[in-house]
């Protein structure tokens, strides 16, 4: 008879959790879902191409360095940000790259579109993949013939 | 589980806490050497070996809120106070390492990135377990009675659980500045192997420090009450 109760009693708690936790995480949900975009750190050259109203407005390009686009001219670094999607931007920026802003490798830009076609930013940040490997290896890979990168 | 009491789990992990300083103090000298041998990323540099304490700190950020919230759960549906015990002995190392995972991670942002904080969804959902953390010890340390705290302290363990596949997707669900995950990934890992088994000791290093630490703290609470309850018994 007193298992009985206590069953009860540990499925009542049970219950009692379960529905705290499902009213926490659906408002988690909802609110990170109504809350998509703004979420999103960088949006990529053809998400930015499709925008409206961008008239001098504050907002953040990701992508790849175009290859052979990245040059320094007048004090000013000038490159293209390019996406999956063939899209690409010119970028012009007149502080000191980060040091690991290369040809075809990831980077984030913060500023304002000037006109059709250029970016100037104001912030330049160094996007790294989640690939990590000693140089010997892509040595390896390129005497094997499957290194597939730059 | 109800069985366990916490004093023979207490008395238990006393006995085998030689062990498991002796493996801890093998593997972080195996660590060390490993990591001062590895050769540098092709394009990080040197740079890239903040990792080996950076990434396990976040592992052991996320299982320890793991940890936490199930004990939490089996503590209000059982009313178990060796599993209240285990959450409140496991809650401050869990703040430390998620302190050091947005330390480090500070550190290697400035290097690679070129700065040291953003507010992207890796970042701020990290900053937001490790404020879960802060506040589920100052609720563990604000009531009068142990068992209210536990109680108060459970409720916060359970819902900040929704945060923990928040903080692993986040790089997949969103566009952040950090980069997507390297070991547990759809595809398998992206790193070489050298470098991957360099990470698993490290890991296994810092998690059996965090052992050896838990079962010190654990030991302290069990103490702490019982001369508190013969300081009542003796009045």
């Amino acid at each position: 008879m007193r298992i009985i109760k206590l069953n009860n009693q540990i499925k009542k708690r049970f219950i009692f959790l379960i529905i705290i936790f499902v009213c926490f995480s659906s408002s988690i949900v909802l609110i990170s879902y109504s809350l998509k975009d703004q979420i999103a750190y960088f949006v990529s050259p053809s998400e930015l191409l499709q925008m409206k109203d961008l008239d001098s407005r504050y907002l953040r390009v990701g992508g790849l360095v175009k290859e052979g686009s990245l040059k320094f001219e007048n004090n000013i670094w000038e490159f293209e940000i390019i996406d999956e999607e063939n899209q690409s931007i010119k970028v012009e920026f007149s502080k000191t790259l980060p040091n690991l802003v290369e040809e075809n490798k990831g980077i984030i830009v913060e500023g304002r579109v000037l006109k059709e076609n250029l970016f100037i930013a104001e912030i330049v940040l160094a996007k790294h993949d989640e690939n990590y490997m000693p140089q010997s290896a892509i040595d390896k890979m390129q005497e094997d013939g499957i290194w597939r990168g730059n | 589980m109800f069985a366990i009491t916490p004093n023979t789990l207490s008395a238990f992990l006393n006995s085998i806490s030689k062990y498991i300083v002796l493996l801890m103090i093998l593997l972080l000298g195996f660590s060390a050497i490993l990591i001062t041998l590895l050769e540098n990323d092709y394009y990080q540099g040197v740079s890239f070996k903040i990792m080996f304490i950076h990434v396990p700190a976040a592992w052991l950020s996320l299982l320890i809120f793991s940890t936490m919230g199930i004990s939490s759960i089996i503590g209000l549906v059982f009313k178990s106070p060796t599993a209240f015990t285990i959450s409140r002995a496991i809650s401050p190392i869990g703040l430390i390492m998620s302190i050091i995972v947005l330390v480090t991670g500070s550190i290697w942002g400035n290097l690679t990135w070129g700065t040291y904080w953003v507010w992207d969804a890796r970042l701020t959902s990290m900053l937001i377990l490790c404020f879960i953390y802060l506040g589920h010890i100052l609720l563990l340390y604000s009531f009068d009675h142990f068992q209210k705290a536990d109680f108060a302290a459970s409720i916060l363990a359970i819902i900040g659980l929704i945060n923990l596949p928040i903080v692993k997707f986040s790089v997949d669900w969103w566009t952040t500045l950090h980069q997507g995950s390297t070991v547990f990934r759809v595809g398998g890992p992206s790193i070489t192997s050298d470098y991957l088994i360099t990470l698993l000791v490290s890991f296994f290093a810092l998690l059996l420090l965090c052992i050896y630490w838990f079962s010190n703290i654990f030991y302290i609470i069990i103490e702490n009450r019982r001369i508190e309850r013969s300081k009542l018994l003796n009045q």
